[in-house]
């Protein structure tokens, strides 16, 4: 993994994937490609109630990539300073073989280059000390960006708010 | 190394697009706008338009609010522009990039070869089609005589003919002449439509190759011509210089034929300066000439005995009387003096005259002779013998009566200042061969009497017309040159290069336009669609063999002796053709299936110039997964990658170097790589934990589940 975690909190993402625009918009890119991307879930009957979940999947940056191993031209990379999982496009010679060997779908294919194109967390901007572009425009800020200490926080935070019980409070 | 100005143009304005570039947002948004034209321009995309946009666009690079760096790039684009105008206009009017700097214009070796600049690949995959008439009119843009020229070019084509790296040139000299006899046969071989009488008028010496050219041009421009020929006969050289058995007079005939059906008139025994005068035919109106009166003087021996003899004799005079119908044998025993195709083909006429014994004598040896090699092959197959490193000293009889050839045998020495071996005589190595008849081919120069008239018309030391070569203009103006005239004796073809551009400058001329300043690169008209056809099909066609008329009949009748091929072979050679005007052999897709993906699959070691590897389409299939990494990245889309029935398809320029079954996701059934594909990312992923269950999804389906998974369970969500 890389040091960093994208958090989504699912309960205030309501799936109009603006996160989704801000990246394409970001990389350049025509139809087709979505480094990242909202997975509606459901509906789902929850009690009476008919739910829907949306599930936002970008790369995870796995600690031993799939895409790395399967790239045959070196195009396809790990930085070593973060661990941030990123495709040199100068290398890449189109052959899709990341596509095909990620178990998530990460990786993307452009027809406009012929090349891949993927989420790199915003390399670019995390560089200047930004947060990734899916991150500084989604609307509900479902979506939270950091290293992967400050995020497990927030779900602990989160838990612990969810389990508390005021009528048993011990002050 | 130079390149290609509209490419060099891009690379600067590519240096100052984006960050670093030029430090105004104005001048950014110029260099884009300017930079998308001339991509244009550089991709055959460009209209007439194009250019004069440009320039209005370099313009504003100059306004006064303009900072200094973007004030001296527009001053550095506007030179280069001015300098290179030339280029621009050839690149957008001939979609065409002679340096193949701006690689989907590069025109096919064999094309670029041409001294008329024919499209040979499209003809030729016309022919291979059975378009015979398509082929015709594609030929005629750059070549009024096809029928002529598939018979008797010297075919420069065939020599730079890439398939020639591999077996083979493709015969196009050949198929053209085959196309040529179909659509003439099927009266399929039509004239385009002529432009409407423009009521000014030209006139042409000669009515050779050149001149025949030069005036279908114009005819079909609009323009009056009139041909002035001295001889009774249309075709100049090629009608009294070629025999009958390689170019039949029918030939020459019919073609010239159409020509005249374009309005030409061809004024025979009408000879220059003496039968009509130059201020004569401008009294008529003819506001421009154009001279291609060849060069048909042959060069004498300049040995003792020359002078006294009648049946020492010129080639150029005895073949010149022969095809004018003087059907008499020059002697019994002919000795021809040269080695030329000239000399050849006086040796080959005496031949078939009647002569016992026919012998070239050469100064160098076989190496060296400068003959077509098939023609001198044939004339030793009739029997003509060759006396090589021979030089002539004296002719030698009594009264009127040539007994022999006094010769000295000669050894070749490197000169200085020469490539070429100079034969020196050996002292004491003196001979005779017998002979009863001398034939002098060693040359001919150009016959300059009677064209005083163009007094200032230059002429050079070698006794040619002095010209401009891109646009045939002599000294004087609205005086124009082609063929031999200029060249001293050479090609068919160069002449009709040189009518042809000749034809366009007389244009220009009397239309008041400049001239080119450079020759136009050959022209691209379009691009017909490939022919599909195995690996193996493509690899194992082998060219035909030429079969010939029967010996007896050779060494006794002026009948054609190549007797061409049948129309199978025809269509099968020509889909022999690589498509280099599709395939522009940039290697891209080697270097990448070989060094990049490290497959190695294909083997095609005829794209590169210098070191020839071997080529095999077929071998392909065994190695290649059909990733498609090659044709994602083929600028010209010579390599290309789809579907069909099932199966995934890799086609070089028609030829199917690989096809493998698709397979599907198992998810929603979109299609996926082949087996050999998930086998070869299984190997590279073999140490990385197995994610999917073996499962075969698309990268849609993979997002999906990844996502159910994903789905946080439990108490905290949807709730």
């Amino acid at each position: 993994m890389s040091q960093y975690y994208l958090f989504q909190d699912t309960r205030k993402c309501i799936g109009c994937k603006s996160c989704e625009v801000a990246c394409k918009a970001n990389k350049n890119l025509t139809r087709g490609p979505k480094p990242c991307q909202i997975v509606e879930v459901g509906p789902k009957l929850i009690g009476e109630v008919p739910k829907r979940s949306y599930i936002f999947m970008p790369c995870f940056h796995c600690e031993n990539p799939w895409c790395v191993s399967a790239c045959p031209t070196g195009a396809m990379q790990k930085r070593s300073k973060d661990g941030v999982v990123f495709i040199d496009k100068d290398l890449c010679v189109g052959c899709k073989t990341c596509v095909s060997a990620c178990p998530w779908g990460a990786p993307q294919w452009d027809p406009e280059t012929g090349k891949v194109t993927k989420c790199d967390y915003c390399m670019d901007r995390i560089d200047k000390g930004l947060d990734p572009a899916c991150v500084t425009s989604c609307t509900t800020a479902c979506l939270k960006f950091g290293k992967v200490e400050e995020m497990t926080q927030i779900r602990r935070q989160r838990h612990a708010e969810s389990v508390a019980s005021f009528e048993s409070a011990s002050f | 190394m130079q390149i290609c100005p509209v490419r060099q143009t891009i690379l600067f304005l590519e240096d100052q697009i984006g960050p670093g570039g030029l430090p105004d947002p104005r001048g950014q948004r110029i260099s884009e706008q300017i930079m998308t034209l001339a991509e244009e321009i550089a991709e055959g995309a460009a209209g007439q338009t194009h250019l004069t946009a440009i320039e209005s666009l370099v313009e504003e690079y100059e306004a006064d609010q303009s900072p200094e760096p973007t004030r001296a790039f527009g001053k550095k684009i506007k030179q280069m522009i001015t300098d290179h105008k030339e280029v621009f206009v050839s690149h957008i009017q001939s979609r065409n990039c002679p340096t193949s700097d701006c690689s989907k214009l590069a025109p096919s070796p064999c094309q670029m070869a041409c001294p008329a600049g024919i499209d040979v690949p499209t003809y030729l995959a016309l022919i291979a089609e059975g378009k015979d008439a398509q082929a015709i009119e594609v030929i005629r843009r750059d070549n009024p005589l096809p029928w002529v020229c598939g018979l008797i070019c010297t075919r420069p084509c065939e020599m730079m003919c890439v398939r020639a790296r591999i077996d083979t040139p493709i015969s196009i000299k050949f198929l053209k002449a085959f196309a040529a006899e179909r659509a003439m046969s099927d009266r399929a071989y039509v004239n385009p439509e002529p432009k409407p009488a423009n009521g000014k008028k030209v006139c042409v010496v000669g009515a050779g190759p050149g001149g025949l050219s030069c005036a279908y041009y114009l005819a079909l421009m609009g323009y009056k011509v009139k041909i002035i020929e001295a001889l009774p006969v249309p075709g100049g050289m090629i009608m009294v210089g070629i025999p009958r058995y390689r170019l039949p007079r029918e030939v020459i005939d019919r073609e010239v034929a159409m020509i005249e059906a374009l309005g030409v008139e061809i004024c025979y025994n009408t000879r220059f300066g003496k039968d009509i005068t130059k201020a004569a035919l401008e009294e008529q109106g003819y506001d421009a000439f154009f001279l291609a009166m060849g060069a048909h003087k042959g060069w004498s021996l300049g040995i003792a005995g020359e002078d006294e003899f009648s049946r020492a004799i010129d080639a150029v005079t005895f073949l010149k009387d022969v095809a004018l119908g003087e059907h008499h044998a020059p002697g019994t025993h002919v000795v021809v003096v040269g080695g030329g195709n000239v000399a050849i083909d006086a040796a080959r006429t005496s031949l078939r005259l009647g002569a016992e014994k026919v012998t070239i004598a050469y100064r160098r040896s076989r190496e060296q002779l400068p003959a077509d090699i098939e023609e001198v092959e044939q004339a030793e197959e009739e029997g003509i013998e060759f006396d090589f490193l021979t030089i002539p000293k004296a002719i030698v009889g009594q009264k009127d009566q040539i007994t022999g050839l006094s010769c000295i045998k000669a050894e070749l020495k490197k000169k200085k200042g020469s490539d070429r071996l100079a034969p020196v005589p050996l002292e004491g190595s003196d001979f005779n061969i017998r002979a009863d008849a001398v034939i002098a081919a060693i040359g001919q120069y150009v016959d300059d009497d009677g064209f005083e008239a163009f007094d200032r018309v230059s002429w050079s030391r070698r006794g040619t017309v002095e010209v401009n070569h891109a646009s045939m203009e002599t000294k004087e103006p609205g005086v124009f040159a082609a063929g031999d005239a200029v060249s001293g004796p050479a090609t068919v073809i160069e002449a009709i290069g040189g009518g042809k551009r000749a034809a366009d400058a007389i244009d220009r001329h009397l239309r008041g336009m400049p001239q080119p300043r450079m020759p136009r690169v050959p022209v691209r008209h379009h691009t017909e669609p490939v022919m599909e056809m195995s690996a193996s099909q493509k690899m194992t066609l082998k060219a035909p063999k030429m079969p010939m008329l029967a010996m007896d009949r050779r060494r006794t009748m002026f009948q054609q002796v190549e007797l061409g091929y049948d129309e199978k072979s025809v269509r099968k050679e020509a889909s022999r053709c690589l498509r280099c005007d599709i395939c522009r052999r940039c290697g891209e897709c080697v270097e990448i299936c070989r060094d990049k993906m490290g497959i190695n699959a294909l083997r095609l070691g005829y794209m590169s110039f210098d070191k020839q590897k071997p080529t095999d389409f077929r071998a392909t299939a065994e190695n290649c997964i059909t990733c498609g990494a090659c044709a994602a990245n083929c600028e010209n889309h010579a390599l290309v990658m789809d579907e069909k029935d099932g199966q995934r398809r890799l086609l070089l320029c028609g030829t199917l170097l690989n096809s493998q079954a698709i397979q599907y996701c198992e998810g929603c059934g979109a299609k996926l790589g082949s087996v050999e594909y998930t086998r070869f990312i299984d190997k590279k992923t073999q140490d990385v934990a197995q994610a999917n269950a073996g499962r075969l999804l698309c990268h849609e389906c993979q997002r999906k589940l990844g996502a159910r998974a994903g789905q946080p369970k439990g108490p905290i969500s949807l709730v």
